[in-house]
């Protein structure tokens, strides 16, 4: 069988029996699963995209999205966290991180040993994030002295180290920024408590400020002024991982709603013997098709080394927006129970609010996808 | 200790089909996967081995296809996989089947515990692991729940229905064991795609390389005639409610107020 076939049956397996019976404990708990994290770090997930030499499977792009896609079937937090920790939190410091800095944070960080996030957006920065970073870095003798703040920082509260996008010479604009790793401790580095909100509990997300934060040259991730090109180099990446997180979700909408159809009667039979609720099953089960062709339609186009930021985005926007209509159905499949928080209905359509942010949202992505056409 | 498992591929349903012209199991179309009870097989030959060293052999008898099996043997963690296949192997019963693993187990020679899942989820006759240890020659415990290795000789805890009971045999010797003996581990995500590649130490054997006589294997070597096979009817139809315990409560007192036998 080929290695995607084995590897979609063995996380398959780890998710029906680790995962998901642990899944609603996670979300209502709403505290980082420390014992879930080195489970998956026992399963060699973080390292899957890293080469052998390092203990990683040297996984390509598709194999990386079933994982991730098989994940968020069962618990889109756990899948988030599993995620940042394999592509963003780990890839600038695998990439241009010096060996003390591999030994120190990468490869404790691929074996489940430690956390690692990466800081991108701030108060100004969002969807304008070339535009709009702050966050300075200012050479100095030995080092460089970071101030300034980051927002919407996954597992901030709990991380190791961050991966963070700061401007160095703001008259050099877009080339002015570059990445820095800073490790948790530093003084002049401190974390706000965790942001209470709407789903993907379990994934906690959080401020960071720097105050006169000096950190060493050595710590700059990447060529001066490659800040952005490196970011972009994986951008194509990090948009079609979170199509991946979200078919998982999409799929998971679908078959509670599928089991509920079957079993719920009314009317003297399962109210899946009705049309009402076939149109709806109808169209989930459509939708999460086309979004399983594009989703690996883009990964074979990353994995052959082709331009794919078109893909990448359609693949994005729309199987984000597929989840958010299967999630949104099933709440009207499930009836009374969705609103239930016995049922994991409303875990499913909480968590897919989490899918519209990241990497871009629906609404940036279409007009990217217009510019890629031709507008 | 060298340790040898022998694996199954077996459907992945509970639903199985027939096919009322031939009286064949109906595979096609339904998923495969590793039987059950040989994953906690191949779990103990891998404890054992990480406590004392060795090599596992996974062995497989089975078409082309059981190839996924010895892959998913090696992901775990077997040294060896060996797939026997053969069109002079198809039809066998499990004398049939039992000779032709004998047979290959003989051509590896060196071994010291055979370790056998209980039985298959599709064929459940569990004879093959006690008919592969009378061909041998060589002592055999079922329904092995725990087992103990000091020297050359194994104890092992063996269910009986109101207990256990203990028995020590000398090694080499054959066991089958039940699901409660362990936890199987998954694989690590490197090996699964190790155990993909063209590299993966997976042997293919026919008959002729094990040497297995023309009239000992398949339909050929099979004294078992099977008359009929059907699907057995089922009259009244159970069904089983999932969830939380509150929601499957919830649940039955909704069908129950359904059929209104009790009040609400």
């Amino acid at each position: 069988m080929k290695p995607e076939e084995l590897l979609r049956k063995t996380i398959s397996r780890f998710v029906d029996n680790e995962l998901i019976p642990a899944a609603r404990e996670i979300d209502e708990k709403d505290e980082f699963p420390y014992d879930m994290f080195r489970k998956l770090g026992a399963l060699g997930a973080y390292s899957i995209r890293y080469p052998k030499e390092y203990g990683g499977a040297n996984a390509n792009n598709t194999m990386f999205c079933i994982m991730c896609e098989e994940l968020a079937r069962g618990s889109m937090a756990v899948a988030a966290f599993t995620a940042m920790q394999c592509l963003m939190g780990t890839n600038f410091i695998f990439r241009y991180g010096t060996d003390e800095h591999k030994k120190k944070f990468f490869i404790p960080a691929i074996k489940g040993e430690k956390v690692v996030a990466f800081a991108l957006t701030e108060p100004e920065a969002g969807t304008d994030l070339f535009g709009g970073v702050r966050t300075i870095a200012q050479k100095v003798g030995d080092g460089y002295i970071l101030n300034g703040m980051k927002t919407w920082i996954t597992n901030a509260p709990y991380a190791d180290c961050f991966t963070v996008l700061c401007q160095t010479d703001k008259a050099k604009g877009v080339k002015g920024l570059n990445f820095f790793l800073v490790e948790k401790g530093m003084p002049g580095l401190s974390i706000s408590p965790k942001f209470s909100k709407l789903g993907t509990h379990g994934t906690d997300i959080s401020e960071i400020a720097f105050e006169n934060c000096h950190i060493p040259l050595e710590n700059q991730l990447g060529a001066d002024g490659r800040g952005i090109s490196n970011l972009t180099a994986i951008l194509a990446e990090i948009r079609t991982m979170t199509a991946a997180l979200s078919l998982g979700l999409a799929r998971a909408a679908f078959d509670a709603s599928v089991q509920y159809a079957k079993e719920r009667v009314q009317f003297g039979k399962p109210i899946g013997k009705f049309q009402a609720i076939q149109l709806k099953i109808g169209t989930m089960a459509t939708e999460i098709e086309a979004s399983k062709h594009l989703l690996y339609h883009t990964t074979k186009l990353l994995d052959e080394g082709k331009q794919c930021m078109k893909e990448a985005s359609m693949a994005k926007y729309f199987i984000s927006e597929v989840a958010c209509r299967a999630a949104d159905e099933a709440t009207r499949i499930f009836g009374a129970y969705a609103y239930s928080m016995e049922y994991p209905v409303q875990r499913f359509y909480r968590d897919t609010r989490f899918l519209l942010y990241g990497g871009g949202t629906s609404e940036i992505l279409q007009t990217i996808i217009a510019k890629e056409v031709g507008l | 200790m060298n340790i040898i498992v022998l694996i199954k591929q077996v459907p992945d349903t509970t639903d199985v089909k027939i096919n009322p012209k031939t009286g064949n199991l109906i595979r096609e179309g339904i998923p495969t996967i590793m039987n059950p009870y040989d994953m906690h097989a191949l779990e103990e030959a891998l404890r054992i081995k990480d406590k004392s060293g060795g090599k596992v052999t996974a062995i497989t008898m089975g078409p082309p296809q059981a190839i996924d099996v010895m892959q998913e043997a090696l992901a775990v963690g077997a040294d060896t996989g060996i797939l026997l296949t053969d069109e002079a192997f198809a039809g066998a019963d499990t004398l049939a089947t039992a000779y032709t693993l004998g047979r290959c187990i003989e051509k590896i020679g060196k071994y010291d515990l055979i370790i056998c899942g209980l039985q298959a989820i599709d064929g459940d006759t569990a004879q093959v692991g006690p008919q592969v240890a009378e061909y041998l020659d060589i002592a055999q415990i079922t329904y092995v729940r725990k087992i103990h290795i000091s020297e050359k000789k194994l104890i092992a805890e063996r269910i009986i229905e109101d207990g256990y009971e203990i028995i020590e045999c000398n090694l080499p010797a054959l066991i089958t064991v039940i699901k409660e003996i362990n936890k199987p581990r998954y694989p690590k995500i490197n090996k699964v795609i190790d155990a993909c590649s063209e590299a993966a130490d997976i042997i293919i054997w026919n008959a002729g390389d094990i040497d297995a006589a023309e009239d000992k294997t398949g339909l050929t070597g099979s004294p078992t005639q099977v008359k009929q096979i059907f699907t057995p009817e089922h009259k009244r139809k159970g069904e089983m409610l999932t969830g939380t315990p509150d929601s499957i409560a919830k649940q039955l007192l909704d069908r129950l107020r359904g059929k209104k036998l009790i009040r609400n």
